[in-house]
């Protein structure tokens, strides 16, 4: 072969929208199972693993800050600071760092769910009253039980709100991760726009997106009912 | 309910705190904000135009006319590119010279597939995927089985990873490969789709990718580096000839090219071509001398020799902008549709072209 | 060179902010639809949540709208508009962020105006004002710092939504980023993110400032130290805030 075959020939029409594009096509999903599963699964693992990670860090951070009036001005003040750059800004910025890796979005998303999660946890730690604290410490608790069995217990709910609130803010910020191509099942969003705007993938992606959320939300909801059942009684 | 009533009041505690916490806030903001702002302000637009090389010391590109601004219509319509700007972009594997080497099976097995592929064939895979909305997995398998590509492979064994250019003919060769290299006995499996530069660094590295279906005119340029000369052009042979070196510098090896090929093509709304009278891009370039073309495709074309550099090089064309779409997918065939650029860059085996 | 570092050297040039395509035109394509779908949201959400707040009704479904609404990820909605007859321009993005600014709006106003002691309102209708004399005259400015806080959640969440709509051939300064990331451009890829971040704390601190202004009572200037004893955290993240 000495000359490249395939060039076009000029006015060769390009037909662009002909065939059928169903926004609901459950042969998409059968298809694709494979890819939909791993999707998900990156989906699952990176809003567990900042939720996990983020309220890791967030417990000692809030018990930091109660303790001191001097560090919870600084640490809150920077929540809200960080709280407010847009996820897009903040993926990019960490990404010169750790590339186009999951590891990029985790630290994104830990981040978030950490500045959710320190303001729920110090809200709920504060509002243990202090006259059970100090009769605790009168019958001698040491400060390990004080917390395992007075404060925990009773800042249990506004922990599990804010776990909630950031897991369902969470799931919904994984998607933003296809700028550097671990957005989870915003990939089979993003995937399905480029893909010859395949509205069947966009739509699978994100109808399991909210499904994964408000599911999060109900286990969260029913943790918080096995864990504190002394709250049950006497709500209204 | 009772979830109202917690959040009620919830919602409440956050009010009250609104007031108190609010100043405080405020304080905080201010004490880091403001230093940061002041700081970027000091930053911004103060130094000399042009500077980040971004062409501000060139001669201005304001439009003198209106005669080539979009126009939109629902028929696109590609140019003819009767100056042969577009090289021999055949199908080649690329592989990792190290690998090759060590698994003496892997390039017999992607040559059978550059012997078999054929472009009406691979214009015919595209249509399958884009417009009949199949896999390409399942595309990629059944062209595997109906061409007896498999048929008295030698066989090798470890695993491949196939790279995969992020659209989606790239993603059907890869699958392709990858079928083939299953069959020749390796484990075979497609990398996460990616752009060329990112691809190409991982394929010469050989840990994350090891094999990948190129364009052999294209990457042959793009090894090159240099965007003043052209080494490609439309003869197979003697762009192999070229890249020969170049791949040997870069540690990577070539297969044999295909009969197959996907060159850049520019399309414009039929619409626009009845108003201009304009079947190819010299017709183009002479009607559109106020430069008020606007020009739209992948983030990278214009830097690109067959793209915005090649088309302003070869036919004198002049763009009063460039906007950033993606390489020949529905975003950029939409955009001219929709009338936001004049011409946008396809690709000459797109699935669309099988019906027409 | 570093990526910041070529970020600074990419906006340090004026170029880049006065060409085609150039940061002021990015920037004012990005304001224009923030601001108009803030402003429409406001306008449907506020009128509803005044009427749900005063009449004490509807609190549950206000609830599920926040909490439905804060499942959804912003992206997918740009991307059904994209290949829907809505399309990708700037009236679309505008479209989509309407729809995500209402539920912050609602809810806040909502538990704002609902919260109003009953005693007060009572003491308003007993001095002889009208159902709407009383909401205007009492229920609004008693519930103006939590509406004010559902209109900065809106807003800095709008901005911060906005920079998305690039991804899906929208325009903004996401369109920076995308285009980064598209020429391998680290610089560019930062510089847009460090406009987009500045524009989301500015609209942020132009609202508080705006909250401040508004809310009634005795003003005490933000550099005069409130002696007050504990101060209540979580004041940000209401009903519907989430970091997008």
């Amino acid at each position: 072969m000495s000359a490249g075959t395939g060039s076009v020939v000029g006015g060769a029409v390009l037909a662009v929208d002909e065939a059928p594009n169903p926004w609901i096509d459950p042969s998409y999903v059968v298809d694709n199972w494979d890819s939909i599963l791993r999707y998900l699964g990156e989906h699952v693992r990176l809003t567990v693993g900042a939720v996990v990670l983020g309220a890791l860090i967030a417990l000692p951070l809030a018990l930091l800050a109660r303790r001191s009036r001097f560090l919870a001005g600084p640490v809150l003040a920077v929540s809200t600071i960080v709280y407010t750059i847009p996820s897009l800004a903040m993926f990019a910025f960490i990404f010169p760092f750790t590339g186009l890796s999951a590891t990029t979005v985790l630290i994104g998303l830990v981040a978030y769910s950490l500045v959710i999660l320190v303001r729920n946890f110090l809200t709920g730690l504060r509002g243990v009253p202090d006259d059970v604290r100090e009769a605790a410490r009168g019958m001698g608790y040491g400060s390990a039980a004080l917390f395992w069995k007075i404060d925990l217990p009773l800042a249990m709910p506004a922990f599990i709100t804010g776990l909630r609130i950031a897991t369902v803010s969470t799931v919904a910020l994984v998607t933003v991760g296809v700028l550097v191509g671990h957005g989870g099942l915003g990939q089979l969003i993003l995937g399905g726009f480029n893909a010859n705007f395949y509205r069947a993938e966009i739509v699978t992606g994100t109808v399991l997106c909210i499904v994964l959320a408000l599911l999060a939300d109900v286990l969260l909801v029913g943790a918080e009912r096995l864990v504190t059942p002394w709250t049950r009684a006497g709500r209204a | 309910m009772r979830e109202s009533s917690r959040q009620t009041r919830v919602a409440a505690q956050w009010h009250h705190g609104t007031q108190k916490a609010g100043r405080k806030d405020m304080r905080a903001r201010i004490r880091f904000i403001a230093p940061a702002v002041l700081a970027l302000a000091l930053t911004t637009a103060c130094g000399e135009s042009g500077s980040s090389g971004t062409g501000g010391d060139e001669d201005s590109t304001a439009a003198s006319g209106e005669a080539c601004a979009p126009i939109a219509g629902d028929q696109l319509v590609v140019l003819d590119d009767d100056k042969a700007l577009q090289n021999a972009d055949n199908i080649i594997p690329a592989v990792n010279a190290q690998t090759a080497s060590a698994q003496p099976a892997l390039l017999p097995a992607l040559n059978a597939v550059s012997a078999a592929l054929t472009t009406d064939e691979l214009v015919d895979l595209n249509a399958a995927v884009d417009v009949e909305r199949q896999s390409a997995e399942d595309v990629a398998a059944g062209w595997v089985e109906e061409n007896k590509v498999t048929d008295g492979l030698e066989q090798g064994s470890g695993p491949i990873t196939v790279g995969a250019a992020d659209f989606s003919e790239g993603i059907i060769l890869a699958n392709v490969y990858a079928d083939v290299l299953n069959a020749a006995g390796f484990t075979a499996t497609v990398a996460e789709p990616a752009s060329r530069n990112l691809y190409l660094e991982a394929l010469k590295a050989g840990q994350q990718i090891q094999v990948v279906p190129e364009y052999l005119a294209t990457v042959t340029e793009f090894l090159e580096g240099n965007d003043e000369t052209a080494v490609a052009s439309g003869d197979v042979d003697e762009t192999v000839a070229a890249l020969e070196p170049l791949a040997t510098a870069a540690g990577l090896v070539f297969g044999e090219p295909s009969e197959a090929a996907d060159q850049n093509a520019f399309a414009v709304t039929q619409a626009f071509a009845d108003e201009l009278g304009v079947t190819t891009l010299s017709e183009l370039a002479d009607a559109c001398g106020d430069g008020s073309l606007v020009l739209g495709g992948p983030p990278e074309c214009p830097t690109r020799p067959f793209c915005q550099l090649g088309l302003e090089d070869t036919y004198g064309l002049k763009f009063a902008s460039f906007t950033e779409l993606d390489a020949g997918g529905p975003l950029t065939k939409a955009a001219i549709q929709q009338g936001e650029v004049s011409i946008g860059l396809v690709f000459s085996s797109d699935g669309a072209l099988a019906k027409g | 060179m570093n990526a910041f570092e070529e970020a600074i050297v990419y906006l340090n040039d004026p170029f880049n902010w006065t060409r085609r395509d150039g940061i002021l035109e990015l920037l004012g394509e990005h304001l224009a639809i923030s601001v108009v779908a803030v402003l429409a949201a406001f306008v449907i959400a506020f009128p509803i949540g005044v009427f749900l707040g005063a009449s004490r009704r509807g609190g549950g479904s206000v609830v599920v709208v926040s909490n439905v609404s804060r499942a959804v990820p912003t992206l997918a909605l740009l991307t059904l508009f994209a290949v829907s007859p809505i399309g990708f321009g700037n009236r679309a993005t505008t479209i989509a962020l309407t729809i995500f600014a209402i539920p912050p709006i609602l809810a806040n106003t909502y538990v704002g105006v609902r919260g109003v002691d009953a005693d007060v309102r009572e003491a308003a209708r007993g001095v002889g004002m009208s159902r709407g004399q009383v909401i205007r005259r009492v229920d609004l400015p008693l519930a103006m710092p939590l509406i004010m806080t559902g209109l900065r959640t809106a807003a800095v969440q709008v901005v911060a939504t906005a920079s998305l709509a690039a991804l899906v051939g929208g325009g903004g300064l996401g369109r920076m980023v995308r285009l980064g990331f598209g020429q391998q451009n680290y610089g560019l890829i930062i510089a847009g993110a460090l406009l987009i971040a500045l524009l989301a704390v500015l609209t942020e601190l132009v609202l508080v400032l705006l909250t401040w202004a508004v809310t009634p009572g005795p003003k005490r200037f933000p550099w005069n130290p409130a002696r007050r004893a504990a101060v209540a955290p979580g004041s940000e993240p209401t009903a519907a805030g989430m970091p997008l």
